[in-house]
């Protein structure tokens, strides 16, 4: 029996499938930066950070760079397994992403009111530093959370097949 | 709120590298020491095995390193002075973070116990991103306490 002709059997559709390293050393890499610059530039880092979060330019900003970094980490895996991005994939990561960063975003302001609600004299410097620790969670959980919904996500998808 | 920032305290000093040495015994005492360790014992039983750091963490042993580094960090994020948001987000990250590094190690040791299909490679690099994950975490962790506990202070 011949082997049948490649044109009666398109080439099947391979989802991306993630792995945490991806993310992981992207967050890591990130991690590392901002600990630098927090190390190299302990005041005028934190400064420019608290200043952004004064004009409300603090989570757009955090917004683009995580689901522009997250859209790299995926096309790069697609790239790597040789596979194609999938649109549902796309949209549910950029959510996940939008809706993890902005989720920081509603406990940082809950964290400031409990460091207002203090009374002491320093509780501006301590609002600050809650500023600047809410900012790198969020840009962590931001590029880790997302991956880590989609591979359990994946993972379950792929036992329920199997089934 | 610019003036609060604008604290010498908080400025760059040697005192504040005390989390670099921290990073550095982790990495010292769970990495060096243990591939120091294999070249000794060739060395005394005259062989040549001569494993790299990939080889000899091959089954993702790092991983379980990486959860036993964060639960570190958790620990001294709990002892804070932060508000309990903070302390919550930074918990769940790290915990996350560890667990799916020892996530990799028992993956790894279920596959080889079972004898199904595994990837040395993979499994090393899963879990050396993670750990590297969780030190970068830890590290960073420790240098915002430390401020906190200058601000803290003041």
């Amino acid at each position: 029996m011949s082997a049948p002709a490649p044109a009666l059997f398109p080439a099947q559709y391979h989802p991306v499938k993630i792995r945490l390293s991806d993310p992981a050393a992207a967050a890591a890499w990130v991690s590392l930066v901002f600990g630098m610059v927090l190390v190299f530039l302990p005041v005028s880092f934190p400064h420019m950070i608290v200043e952004n979060w004064q004009n409300g330019r603090l989570i757009p900003a955090m917004i683009f760079l995580t689901a522009l970094l997250n859209g790299v980490i995926y096309l790069r895996a697609a790239h790597l397994r040789s596979a194609k991005p999938g649109l549902l994939t796309s949209a549910w990561l950029g959510a996940l992403t939008v809706g993890t960063v902005v989720g920081f975003s509603v406990l940082l302001d809950a964290a400031i009111l409990h460091e207002q609600s203090k009374l002491i004299p320093n509780s501006q410097a301590l609002v600050n530093e809650e500023i600047l620790a809410h900012t790198y969670w969020g840009l962590i959980s931001g590029i880790f959370l997302p991956y880590l919904v989609i591979r359990f996500t994946q993972t379950l998808n792929f036992q329920t097949k199997v089934d | 709120m610019e003036a609060a920032l604008d604290n010498p305290l908080l400025t760059a000093d040697w005192a504040s590298a005390k989390w670099l040495w921290w990073i550095g015994l982790y990495l010292i005492l769970g990495m060096f020491v243990p591939w120091t360790m294999t070249r000794t014992w060739a060395h005394q039983h005259r062989s040549k095995v001569r494993p790299t750091l990939g080889q000899l963490f091959q089954r993702g042993e790092l991983g379980l390193a990486g959860l036993v580094l964060a639960i570190s960090a958790m620990w001294d994020l709990q002892n804070s002075q932060y508000a309990p948001q903070t302390l919550a987000v930074g918990s769940v990250i790290l915990a996350l973070s560890g667990i799916m590094a020892g996530a990799v190690w028992i993956e790894g040791y279920c596959r080889h116990s079972t004898g199904a299909e595994i990837h040395p490679k993979r499994v090393w690099r899963d879990s050396r991103n993670l750990a590297f994950l969780i030190l970068s975490i830890a590290g960073v962790a420790e240098i915002l306490l430390d401020r906190f506990t200058k601000v803290m202070r003041l």
